[in-house]
């Protein structure tokens, strides 16, 4: 897996470019009219949708419960911190290991499903752990939520920086973000990565070829499973609570609506791109009209209609009809492998 | 033993609720292979519209309001449960319009579009409607309560239960014994020896489309008096309804009826053990069959799983 492809550096000017972005949010974001614990949430969310990409886009899987490995992850960010160790590390290790765990009880169940079925199995195991964190009131806190979840502070050894503001919360969730995005971009392109994409292509070719299918998607569950925990760690830190919302069909919805929106079938970046679009869209519209929804879930149809490539696919087109000199021969169909 | 017998009974008449839930969803899905994600939604919109008629709560001049909600409750009703699924039709209408470019591409595409569909109809509701709950009345005649084998049972679940196989014997027929049904089972078959025998499968399809949507319509009319009306009543709806088409096997009528009135039963009697956990039976029951007849229990192969 430490094998690099060719023409796929370890980093990349984009992911470079992705990070300075970023980084330049605190300065700026509030001379705009918003607000700094947005730029926290659009960088959980879109580290959240680049893990759920990993299943979607890369590996062609279609899950629709996602919402349940984000959830379960802030749960044992909360529980681990309230009942054995409040330290930082262990706690998003827990986050990351009590989602991992859960990702390996769902794929033994529908690793062995495609398509159709497998969103709706994932649907089904998704109300499971939402029924379940509703219901077990005694260590969830029911409707509620999990409350007194405490900002951290980041030890290093000898030293410890305080999180409790949001712009410092930020810049951790930054550097979080940055390991993720080198992380799966090494990993999608890696022999790992290529046997993936294969199966994404064609399940049965890859079979005869040799590869165990079953394990390889039992896999990009389990991954995407922990990172998407991880991410829901971060976000039980942000809001200081762990709420069961976050696991029921509509949120697992929406981190698909987040990835196809930005262009996740397509690019390696569209999670990201679809994460800032829906929380600028839920602010901006929602500033202007009380139901956001209705307008964001119409562009999301209408994207699904005519553009499923999303955002970054109009971009990429934009910039291939730019590139292409005008009576040149006709260029070979873009593949629609995430790059 | 004896002491089962009325959670049992509650389980069949929950289950047969459950099944009529499912009967558009089905439908759908069995006949042209498209999941409907937008079901609960349209299932949500017939409720809200029989609210509107029943309450005369209706966007017309103030007298003809006045006249309507002088005519007896009873009457409102039952012009509710034939008028709501007329008005939500058009929806359908839309929606098939809609889904027609997915039609031959990754059904996928079909369950994001109605995924998107489905919040547009919800948060459409929200802003008709706000998000406060409301109920729907029920005429006193099938209304109230009743006492038997020692409990105290309502009477308009049963009249819901009634309805309920009256509308599935209703699809029962239009499927499998009218000309209508056979084309159209034939079209999911073989579309393509179909149209060449000069069949129009796109107006079939839309018919089918519209005859589920009021199917919807018409399952959130019977169940608004026992569920109560909300925006999210529609999620509420259509999960129980596509785990029992899995369970009981895509394409299958009868594995619909039966996996409808399984699930019913499972949550009828796991009610009378733990009744906070007991719709968290019916998932259990869904993984525990899935695991072992992939298919479900009546499916038959479809190009769901490609």
């Amino acid at each position: 897996m430490t094998q690099i492809e060719r023409g796929a550096p370890a980093i990349t000017l984009a992911m470079i470019g992705t990070w300075l972005v970023f980084a330049s949010v605190p300065l700026w974001i509030e001379k705009v009219g918003l607000y700094q614990y947005l730029g926290v949430e659009i960088l959980i969310f879109a580290t959240y949708a680049l893990a759920y990409n990993l299943v979607l886009g890369h590996a062609g899987l279609p899950s629709f419960g996602h919402g349940a490995f984000f959830g379960i992850g802030a749960y044992a960010f909360g529980l681990a911190q309230h009942h054995v160790w409040p330290n930082l590390w262990f706690c998003l290790a827990a986050a990351a290991a009590a989602a991992a765990i859960a990702g390996l009880i769902v794929a033994l169940f529908i690793s062995h499903r495609r398509g159709i079925y497998y969103a709706l199995m994932t649907i089904a195991f998704g109300q499971v752990f939402w029924f379940v964190a509703i219901k077990a009131t005694s260590i969830t806190g029911g409707e509620d939520g999990l409350l007194k979840i405490e900002r951290l502070p980041v030890t290093a050894g000898f030293a410890s920086f305080d999180l409790k503001s949001n712009v410092a919360l930020f810049y951790f969730v930054l550097v979080v973000f940055a390991a993720v995005t080198v992380f799966l971009w090494r990993l999608v392109h890696s022999p790992f990565g290529r046997v993936v994409k294969a199966i994404k292509q064609n399940e049965m070719r890859a079979r005869f070829v040799g590869y165990n299918v079953w394990a390889y998607k039992a896999a990009v569950l389990i991954l995407s499973a922990c990172l998407s925990g991880m991410a829901g760690g971060m976000f039980a830190m942000a809001q200081n609570s762990a709420f069961p919302d976050v696991m029921s069909l509509h949120y697992s919805g929406y981190v698909v609506m987040m990835t196809l929106v930005g262009g996740g079938l397509v690019s390696f970046w569209g999670p990201v791109i679809g994460a800032a679009a829906f929380f600028l869209a839920r602010d901006v519209i929602g500033a202007v009209t009380t139901g956001w929804m209705l307008w964001f879930g119409l562009c999301f149809v209408i994207l699904v209609l005519f553009k499923p490539e999303g955002i970054a696919g109009l971009f990429q087109g934009y910039m291939r009809s730019r590139a292409a000199p005008k009576n040149a021969p006709p260029q070979p169909a873009p593949t629609s492998v995430a790059r | 033993m004896l002491e089962l017998l009325p959670h049992l009974l509650n389980g069949i008449a929950l289950g047969l609720l459950f099944s009529l839930v499912a009967l558009g969803f089905m439908l759908i899905l069995g006949l042209m292979e498209q999941i409907n994600l937008a079901h609960g939604s349209l299932f949500a919109l017939g409720a809200y519209f029989a609210y509107a008629v029943c309450a005369a709560k209706l966007p017309l001049p103030n007298e003809a309001i006045a006249a309507w909600a002088a005519v007896p409750l009873g009457w409102r009703f039952a012009t509710a449960i034939v008028v709501a699924p007329i008005l939500v039709a058009p929806f359908g209408l839309v929606l098939e319009r809609l889904m027609r470019r997915t039609y031959g591409r990754d059904p996928l595409y079909g369950l994001l579009l109605t995924f998107g569909v489905a919040m547009v109809l919800e948060e459409m509701i929200r802003v008709i409607w706000g998000t406060r709950d409301y109920m729907l009345p029920v005429p006193n005649d099938i209304g109230g309560g009743f006492i038997m084998l020692d409990l105290i049972w309502s009477t308009y679940r049963f009249w819901a239960a009634a309805m309920a196989i009256v509308a599935m014997a209703g699809v029962w027929f239009i499927v499998e014994r009218t000309r209508f049904g056979a084309m159209v089972k034939a079209g999911a078959h073989d579309s393509e020896i179909v149209q060449a025998l000069g069949i129009d499968l796109t107006r079939l399809r839309v018919w089918i489309f519209v005859l589920g949507t009021m199917l919807a319509a018409f399952a959130g009319v019977v169940m608004a008096p026992l569920w109560g009306i909300r925006p999210h009543m529609g999620v509420d709806a259509v999960v129980p309804a596509f785990l029992i088409i899995v369970l009981g096997g895509v394409g299958s009528f009868w594995g619909a009826v039966i996996g409808g009135l399984l699930v019913g039963m499972v949550v009828g009697l796991s009610a009378a053990y733990a009744s906070e956990w007991s719709m968290l039976s019916m998932y259990l029951l869904l993984i525990g069959v899935v695991a072992f007849r992939a298919r479900g229990l009546f499916g038959k192969k479809s190009v769901l799983e490609v």
